[in-house]
């Protein structure tokens, strides 16, 4: 579905939603993403993830962190986010491309994902989430 | 203003107890009727749900630059008692010990003239910057492991700085009680690469002149003066700080509700600081501290090496005027009713500002109270100041640590171009120097709260002394 840019002064506020919580996820990575590089592609760099959390919301944090983990240590961008869910856990494959200080340089470095006020809200059109990225 | 606020001093208004539920003690915060134009009614309700906290001594504090954050707002201050009370990483902040130190030089500003393009450039290159930036140092596990116990002392070791650089840090350039055990084998992962590295955001290497002398006295026991090139670094603990906040605060989490703490806001988080999982938090965040004060201290190195090459200077001609941390817990010793009692002090967006005779700033400085200081925006003035009796009494020996946004990244991405920001910089004598011209966009001047009306009322609140005003010259950003 889509992902915003919302209003805030300190840090980055962005709303995600998904048509199901599947596609949510997808999207919540790939709005980190965004703020971090701007524009990506799909360029052979593949990767996989997998997490297990207590909760939706625990699980969204550590999957968003465990992303920023990877793309600092192994300087890799993502694009793409095949997501599947069972439950609170969670395994997804990852398509992107090595970092390019020539081209990924017009972001921001995120330094964590903040739990203040981040809640996954079932609508009638599917799930929408608010997430504050701290820079 | 806001509704439910009382003023009770010139600069300084409380939130009394029950402005959200369940406040222990009320809040208090300084702030000019200006500034206060733009104070969110989001970072009130941060500021009180501090004061929630199981044993929050006196007040929930914040400093004239406060603004909405997570947890803690930014600016936030608050102390807590060993026993009853909490530690959390919601009063720290992401990157811990992010800070500042101020440098200066033998050189004038025309000593400048003809060289700013080539010392930026070669700073610029000397130092690793930005989103992927990488050390130029080789690290070792076990290297890691000194540098998160000895912190600056890790680098000075090596050469990398001299043995009076360490006198002239906050606790000397490294907290006790590091427990490396207590960092992730991820955290390692993200800090092996990354030491000396400035980073992105904010973080800035700046070449500065000391424009104004307020305070003679002071200027002449910091050893600053008028006219005097300094240089600034302002940068924290990278990814290792970023991963061990973020490894505890899931912890931490949980431990909350182990221990009957009910939080208003998941990112208060916490627990006693005298429990497995506040030791382990504490152990953790020490290790990040000591991380950043070596990244500066590598920094500075390099910086040194740059003039001292540039300009035909001696390395130990540029002298460290002191290193403060602004995003940091630590154990200290204040008059609690009259009682010199241990208390865990958090400063999330805060500088300590410890008076004239307080232990533990150096000898050197004892008369004047410690150095503070406060870096401007990119293009705005930064300011060195001295700590205050009066912080020691009403804000645990605490005053502001910047400017504070006002404007957001999207709206400053919108209403201002990097490109025309760089060029008009350039033509009021500042050069900038960064990745892109995107992230010049996002931190222009005009995004920040003018850092002077922030300083001048940490000033009349006396929570510190203006001592020099600091003017940019020129500018390496991630």
């Amino acid at each position: 579905m889509s992902f915003e840019e919302l209003e805030h002064t300190a840090d980055v506020l962005m709303r995600v939603r998904g048509a199901d919580l599947t596609e949510l996820f997808a999207e919540a990575g790939r709005a980190m993403f965004h703020v971090m590089y701007g524009p990506c592609e799909d360029r052979g760099i593949e990767r996989r993830i997998e997490i297990e959390a207590e909760n939706l919301e625990s699980l969204l944090i550590d999957y968003l962190s465990e992303l920023l983990f990877v793309t600092e240590v192994e300087n890799t961008v993502f694009c793409t986010f095949d997501v599947d869910l069972r439950g609170t856990r969670l395994s997804a494959h990852l398509r992107g491309e090595l970092f390019d200080p020539a081209r990924h340089s017009a972001g921001a470095l995120i330094k964590g994902i903040s739990y203040f006020g981040l809640e996954i809200v079932k609508e009638e059109e599917g799930y929408v989430v608010e997430i504050i990225f701290d820079i | 203003m806001l509704t439910g606020i009382n003023k009770i001093g010139d600069l300084e208004w409380e939130v009394p107890i029950g402005y959200v539920p369940e406040m222990r003690v009320p809040g208090r915060f300084f702030l000019s009727r200006e500034l206060a134009e733009t104070l969110e009614e989001g970072a009130v309700r941060q500021l009180a749900n501090v004061a929630t906290l199981p044993g929050i001594v006196k007040h929930s504090l914040a400093m004239p630059d406060i603004h909405w954050g997570y947890g803690f707002p930014i600016g936030g201050v608050a102390a807590f008692d060993m026993t009853e009370g909490v530690i959390s990483p919601g009063g720290v902040g992401f990157d811990i010990n992010c800070g500042v130190r101020l440098i200066t030089t033998p050189l004038t500003e025309a000593d400048l003239a003809g060289k700013k393009r080539e010392v930026i450039e070669r700073l610029f290159a000397a130092v690793p910057t930005g989103v992927g930036g990488k050390s130029n140092l080789r690290v070792s596990n076990k290297d890691l492991t000194a540098v998160m116990v000895d912190g600056a002392r890790w680098a000075v070791e090596r050469g990398l700085g001299i043995e009076a650089d360490l006198v002239r840090c906050e606790g000397e350039g490294a907290m006790p009680g590091a427990d490396p055990g207590a960092v992730s084998a991820k955290a390692r992962q993200r800090g092996l690469p990354q030491l000396g590295t400035l980073g992105a955001g904010n973080h800035f290497l700046e070449i500065q002149v000391a424009r104004e002398i307020v305070d003679p006295e002071a200027a002449k026991t910091f050893g600053i003066a008028e006219g005097q090139v300094c240089f600034m670094v302002h940068c924290g603990s990278r990814g290792l700080g970023h991963q061990v906040a973020t490894d505890h605060l899931r912890t931490l989490e949980s431990a909350a509700a182990k221990y009957g703490v009910r939080l208003p806001d998941r990112q208060l988080a916490c627990a006693p600081v005298d429990s497995p999982e506040g030791r382990a938090y504490y152990g953790g965040m020490v290790s990040a501290a000591n991380y950043a004060w070596a990244n500066r201290q590598v920094i500075m190195h390099e910086a040194r090496k740059v003039f001292a090459e540039v300009f035909g200077i001696e390395y130990d001609e540029m002298r460290l005027i002191y290193d403060v941390a602004h995003n940091v817990a630590k154990f200290e010793r204040h008059d609690v009713d009259g009682v010199l009692t241990e208390v865990c002090v958090h400063r999330k967006g805060a500088t300590r500002a410890f008076g004239p005779g307080v232990p533990g700033i150096p000898r050197e400085y004892a008369a004047v109270g410690q150095p503070v200081i406060i870096p401007g925006s990119m293009g705005t003035s930064s300011y060195l100041l001295h700590g205050t009796k009066a912080a020691m009494e009403k804000t645990w020996g605490s005053t502001c640590h910047g400017a504070g946004r006002v404007l957001s990244r999207s709206k400053a991405k919108k209403e201002v171009k990097g490109r025309e920001l760089r060029e008009q910089l350039a033509g009021a004598g500042i050069l900038v120097r960064a990745h892109s011209d995107s992230v010049l966009a996002e931190e222009a001047p005009d995004v920040y709260k003018p850092s002077g009306e922030v300083v001048r009322v940490v000033h009349e609140a006396g929570l510190s002394k203006i001592v020099a005003r600091l003017d940019p010259l020129g500018v390496i950003k991630g």
